[in-house]
This record gives structure tokens, C-alpha cells and sequence, in this order.
């Protein structure tokens, strides 16, 4: 029976599936898996501008011996290291804050956390760079509340400028993360917390023993999205310090490196599409922790 | 309404047809150039002004300027340029000087040489010398980057200095100077952006020396003058006498407000400084400082550009001819562009035009141009190579460093390495 079927209608079937996803599917090599493969192939090249000539590992060999790759690695890290963990923290105790049906005017608050998620990258980093300048309204509302006495130099000094990137990626994707958490937390059983009220289990406990493991695999999946878009950080970084990266690098990050490699410098595509596997290998590398530390355990 | 249309309709008709005949026969005959630029209030309008010059005798030749941002034409350029498809790219595109061997170099005929067309002789040989590659010279040589030191007159009197007092000065009394005027004015001054090392170029070049040496190696640890000038830099931070600035918009801010008593820039930021009406006749002009190495001089280059042809332009032969005519032979057009918008020229027979001779009252009466001109004859001529993006960010990386004190030697040492990193 299985046999005939397989000779017969099952073949025009086969057949009939595959001319039908046969126009998607060539349009995904064309523009996925060939430039994919070819920037494989460039990474193995090196050379200025058009002058390319296949160089083997040269490439690789060429990233250990880099200064401002590895500084571009170490300040990409540190936001990812520093960055993540706060900004989902601070997403999920929005989110089950925002939800409590009891608080006034739910809505409203959760619009202003989700705007700046709507709002261009572009234009918010040149707002946060004006609001951020020496004399800018941050630094002399501050001194006015009086708790600076000098002007915080964030855009010039290699610390702040860190911080400051940090400032503003947590401001602009929070509320993205917790739109995420919010309509998990709308799927959780009522009924689970009230048993919880009611054999004494205090809030902290509800929200660390209940709402954290039931929102597991919603956590897991904003950490792998929120890694990958923290290594590829460009935009806010590029428009804050006018694509440089500076001061002295201090915000440099593995995308900026790409585009300055490819657009400022001598054009040396080669060595940017290695870096540039760099990061896919990290966020493969990442992803894959990620899953394993989130995994199920049997018990 | 309904006769209204019926009445009109033939003439519409009537109009679109000649119209459309019209737009047939000049499709056949003019010839649209198309060109890149990035400064509305210079080279943009220097460029239009060009245009509507050699429209006027060649009335079947129009021209397109389009004005993007500095870093976006570059990277505009950049990509057409890699992708190999010259659709994207336009007939003429300006390109400054530091960025023009890398083109020149990563692209090869991407570019149309002009060897044979344009007399390279009647311009300044510096110019000729960043846009030559084996042997061939491309692009047609446009403005200068003559340094000048721009004063605040008031200022430095109210802190007791005059106008002589301004003239021939070292790098340390400078700062000496700037000290005393923070003391008596409250004011800072200069803007110093610490991601900008356009004024470690400036010191360097004025000394003879750059980057690289005159084969293109990296001349970092051996340079007197680059060190001498992340030293100037470095005293510049500790005295405290800066503003410090982020970006180019932020820095333009620190001297148009009012903040800084000096700025030490290219010749071309004299529009933008005649820009404030409110400040006529305070500012004056004076060399600008000397570093204490051998050879230093008070003069110096910054920026500066160039116009080049791309080969696979479809208007190419009317590009050339336009550019030879306009900025390789028209006298008159370069005191124009002078007076009008303070473009510096390098073709050297525009230099006796009455222009420069005359005395500007925004710098109460001094004939700037006559100094900036005589300025452009001594800047030290050195070899830009092809990597000075790199070098740059590899100096503004270790500024901090410098300012905390680090011995420069070990400055110099990290930026050697960092640029070996990236040259390849």
C-alpha cells in the first residue's frame, strides 16, 4: 500500500509541492544563501578594495594580532554582559507590575514604556545625544537637584560613554521585552496565585517561584533575541558618537568595526566578512548556552 | 464643469504633446551632469556657480548638484564603487585629499586620469602629488586647507594681548596666552573635539612630517613632530584651556557662540565664521603656532579637495572639458568663489587677482587672502598615503592615554601597533 502510494499520487503530490515552493525557495537562495556562501568565500580573501586574492586563514590570523578588534569584542561583551541581564530584570518587574488589575491607569503606563520602541533609532540617539551633551538638560538637571558638581562628561570620557550606550539601549528596548512578558503573564492560571495567597506565600516568593518559571520559555526567548541584537549593535552607537566609536574606542562595537572596515577605512572587505562570522559564531555560541542552561531538567 | 473640460481639453491635449515633444528633442541633445558634494554653503554653491559658468556657453550641457553629507557620500561612493555598477554613481564627485590615493588605489579605473588634458604645472605640486598613481594623475586639483589661527581681538585684549602679541607664536605660549585669557575673560580657549585629530595632523604637517613616511610606511615611533605634537595635545588637556566638543557640529558651536577666544583650522572655515554678522570685526587672523621640533614651521594644511571624473561616466569627455575650462583656466571664477564664499583655490595664477588683494572689514581690514595665499606656498608637502582614516582613529584612541599622564613614547608605541593591525 505504502509502496503504490509512494509510485503513484504520492509522486504527483511530491511533485506538485515542490513546484509550488519552488519560486519561495529560489528567491532564498538567491538572497539568503548566496550571499551567505559568498561572504564565506570573501572571508578567505583579503586585499584593498577590488584588489582581492584568496588568502587562506590570513584573515584569522589577522584578528588575533588586531588591537581594536579585540577592543571592539571586549566593549561588545561588556554591553551584552552588563546590558542584558539588567534590561530583562527590569522588563519582567515592569511587566508584573503593569500587570496588577487593580493599578490605575495600566494603560497609560504601558503605552509610555512601550513608545520608545516605535520610535526611530536614529532619531532617538540624536536626541540623547543633545540631551546628553556637556550643557545639555541631563547634566544641568543634575547639577541643579545637586547631585553632581561638575558636568558629567558622557560623550568624552571613555566610561560614561559606555554607560551612557547602555542608558539608552535599555531605554529604547525595555518596553519591547515587556510587551513580551506582559501577554505571557495574561496566559498564567489566576487560580495558581490565589493557591499561592492563600497558603501565606508572600509576593516576592509568588513572583520568584511562580511567575519567573512559568515564564520560562518567554525569558529564554527575549534573551537569545536581546543577545543577538546587542551584538549587533550599530545604530545608537554609530549616531552617538558620529561613527567613530569613540572616545578611544570606548564604544566600538563588532557591527561598527564591520562598517568602518568596509565604508571608512581602505576597504578591506575580506577581513570584515571574517569579523563578521565572528559574530554569528558568538550568537550561535551564546544561543546554544542559553537553551542548555533553560533546558529542561527531568527529575 | 462637464463644458468646462470639453472646452480645455484639446488645448491640455495640445500642451501635453508639445511637451512631451519638447522633453523627446532635449533628451537627444543635452547632456546632464551629475555631481556629488557635501557643503551647501561651499563647495555645493562654488559648484552651481561652475555649472551656471560653463552653461553659459555651452547651453546644451546642464548640470545636477547634489549635496549629501560628507561621510555619506564617501560611503555612497564607496559602495557603488564596489558593487561594479556605475548606475548608482555620479559623473563627477569630490573627494579631500586624505581619502584620494585610498580610491584611487582600491579602485583601479574607477576613475578618469586627466594626464593629458588638464596642466598640472599652473597648480600647487602638492595637489597634483595626492592624485597621482603610477605615473597618471587624476581628478582636477580645487581648494586648499591653509591653516590659520582665527582670534577673538576682544577677547585677547580684554586679557591684554594685542594683535602682535598673536603673531609667530610657539605652542607653549599659546597655552601661556590661553591660561591668562580664561583668567580675565572666564572664556576657554579653543574647542578641541577628543575624536577629532585634525589638530595632531595640523601640528604634525607643519613640522614636515606625517603618518607615514614618503614610501607610505607607517612613521609613528621615529616622529619627532607627532610626538611633539600628542605632547602640545596633552599640555592643550592638562592646562584645562579647551572646550571640549563632540562632533563637528558641537566644535563649529564652541567659536560661533562666542565660547572660545581661538580656533586653529583649514582656510575654509572662513564662511562659517563670517557667518555670525554679530561678530564683524572682532576676529582677526595670525600663523598659527609653531611646534619646538626641527623644521617646524607656522604653516600648515587641513583637509582640502579635489574633483574627480568617474570613467564610466556617460557625460565623461563633457566632465573633463568642464572642469579644465571652469577650474583649470577661469581666473575670474576662482576670485569669485574667493570673495563670495572664501574658497582658497591651489591654481597658482588666480593668486594675483584683485580679490586677494583686497581687505576684508570682518577681520577689520587685514587682507586675509593676500596671508592665507602667501600661507599655501610654505605648507610642508608630505605624503598622505593611503591609510590616514586608520591612523587617525588609531591617535584619537590613545588622546585619554596622554591625558592621564602616559609617557608619549608608550603612546606612540600602542598607536604603532594599532595601525600595523590594521594596514594590510
Amino acid at each position: 500500500m505504502a509502496l503504490a502510494r509512494r509510485g503513484g499520487i504520492g509522486r504527483y503530490y511530491d511533485v506538485n509541492g515542490w513546484l509550488f515552493v519552488a519560486p519561495a525557495l529560489g528567491l532564498i537562495a538567491l538572497f539568503m544563501i548566496y550571499p551567505i556562501a559568498w561572504s564565506l568565500w570573501m572571508s578567505f580573501q583579503s586585499g584593498r578594495g577590488m584588489m582581492m586574492k584568496f588568502a587562506g586563514f590570513a584573515n584569522i590570523v589577522r584578528l588575533w594580532n588586531d588591537p581594536v578588534f579585540i577592543k571592539a569584542l571586549t566593549n561588545t561583551m561588556t554591553y551584552f554582559v552588563v546590558q542584558v541581564p539588567i534590561m530583562i530584570l527590569l522588563a519582567l518587574i515592569l511587566a508584573s507590575l503593569l500587570n496588577n488589575p487593580r493599578l490605575v491607569g495600566r494603560g497609560l503606563f504601558r503605552t509610555a514604556i512601550f513608545l520608545p520602541c516605535v520610535t526611530s533609532l536614529v532619531a532617538y540617539s540624536v536626541l540623547f545625544k543633545g540631551m546628553f551633551a556637556i550643557d545639555g538638560i541631563v547634566n544641568s538637571t543634575l547639577a541643579a537637584v545637586g547631585i553632581i558638581s561638575s558636568p558629567i562628561p558622557w560623550l568624552t570620557h571613555p566610561f560614561w560613554a559606555k554607560t551612557l550606550v547602555i542608558i539608552a539601549i535599555t531605554w529604547r528596548w525595555t518596553g519591547y521585552n515587556m510587551i513580551f512578558y506582559l501577554a505571557a503573564l495574561q496566559n498564567i492560571d489566576r487560580s495558581i496565585y490565589e493557591v499561592a495567597r492563600i497558603d501565606g506565600v508572600p509576593a516576592w516568593a509568588r513572583f520568584t517561584h511562580i511567575t519567573i518559571p512559568l515564564l520560562k520559555p518567554v525569558i529564554l526567548f527575549t534573551t537569545v533575541i536581546s543577545t543577538i541584537g546587542t551584538l549587533q549593535l550599530f545604530d545608537e552607537v554609530y549616531n552617538l558618537t558620529e561613527g567613530k566609536g569613540g572616545p578611544s574606542n570606548a564604544t566600538l562595537t563588532l557591527s561598527l568595526y564591520i562598517y568602518n572596515l568596509t565604508f571608512r577605512f581602505m576597504p578591506s572587505f575580506g577581513y570584515a566578512a571574517t569579523v563578521s562570522y565572528v559574530i554569528v559564531i558568538l550568537v550561535a555560541l551564546l544561543a546554544c548556552i542559553q537553551f542548555y542552561a533553560a533546558r529542561e531538567r527531568d527529575r | 464643469m462637464d463644458n468646462l473640460a470639453r472646452a480645455y481639453l484639446p488645448r491640455i491635449a495640445g500642451l501635453a504633446l508639445a511637451g512631451a515633444s519638447f522633453l523627446a528633442v532635449t533628451a537627444a541633445e543635452a547632456k546632464e551632469i551629475t555631481i556629488w558634494c557635501w557643503d551647501p554653503n561651499f563647495n555645493v554653491a562654488i559648484m552651481k556657480e561652475a555649472g551656471a559658468r560653463y552653461t553659459k556657453t555651452h547651453p546644451d550641457v546642464t548640470f545636477n548638484v547634489v549635496d549629501f553629507a560628507k561621510t555619506d557620500v564617501e560611503q555612497k561612493l564607496q559602495t557603488g564603487l564596489a558593487s561594479g555598477t556605475a548606475d548608482a554613481l555620479p559623473d563627477i564627485v569630490l573627494i579631500e585629499d586624505y581619502g584620494a590615493q585610498k580610491y584611487l588605489q582600491s579602485f583601479p579605473g574607477a576613475f578618469a586620469p586627466l594626464s593629458g588634458t588638464v596642466d598640472y604645472s599652473g597648480f600647487a605640486p602638492y595637489k597634483a602629488e595626492v592624485m597621482t598613481v603610477d605615473g597618471q594623475v587624476y581628478g582636477m586639483p580645487f581648494d586648499s586647507g591653509v591653516t590659520g589661527l582665527y582670534y577673538r581681538k576682544d577677547y585677547l585684549e580684554q586679557a591684554g594681548f594685542k594683535p602682535e602679541d598673536m603673531q609667530n607664536l610657539t605652542w607653549d605660549r599659546f597655552i601661556e596666552i590661553g591660561k591668562q585669557v580664561e583668567a580675565k575673560t572666564g572664556k576657554k580657549m579653543m574647542g578641541l573635539d577628543p575624536n577629532d585629530a585634525g589638530i595632531v595632523r595640523i601640528m604634525m604637517q607643519s613640522a614636515g612630517q606625517w603618518y607615514f613616511d614618503k614610501e607610505g610606511k607607517p612613521n609613528i615611533t621615529g616622529n619627532a613632530a607627532l610626538k611633539a605634537a600628542l605632547e602640545t595635545v596633552g599640555k592643550i588637556m592638562q592646562a584645562d584651556i579647551y572646550k571640549p566638543a563632540n562632533g563637528w557640529t558641537d566644535w563649529v558651536g564652541t567659536f560661533t557662540s562666542g565660547d572660545v577666544a581661538t580656533v586653529v583650522t583649514g582656510v575654509w572655515i572662513t564662511g562659517t565664521v563670517k557667518a555670525q554678522p554679530d561678530q564683524a570685526g572682532k576676529w582677526g587672523v595670525a600663523p598659527i603656532p609653531a611646534l619646538a621640533v626641527d623644521g617646524a614651521t607656522h604653516a600648515s594644511n587641513l583637509g582640502g579637495s579635489s574633483w574627480y571624473v568617474l570613467e564610466s561616466s556617460a557625460e565623461k569627455a563633457e566632465a573633463i572639458d568642464f572642469l579644465n575650462e571652469i577650474y583649470g583656466k577661469d581666473i575670474d571664477f576662482y576670485q569669485k568663489i574667493l570673495q563670495e564664499r572664501g574658497a582658497v583655490g591651489t591654481l597658482l595664477a588666480a593668486r594675483g587677482g584683485a580679490a586677494y588683494e583686497a581687505a576684508d572689514p570682518f577681520f577689520g581690514g587685514e587682507k586675509v587672502w593676500q596671508t592665507f595665499s602667501d600661507w599655501l606656498s610654505k605648507v610642508p608637502s608630505v605624503n598622505y598615503g593611503v591609510f590616514t582614516n586608520e591612523a587617525d582613529t588609531a591617535v584619537t584612541a590613545q588622546l585619554p592615554a596622554i591625558t592621564q599622564g602616559t609617557p608619549v613614547d608608550e603612546v606612540l608605541k600602542a598607536i604603532d601597533s594599532e595601525i600595523s593591525g590594521q594596514i594590510q
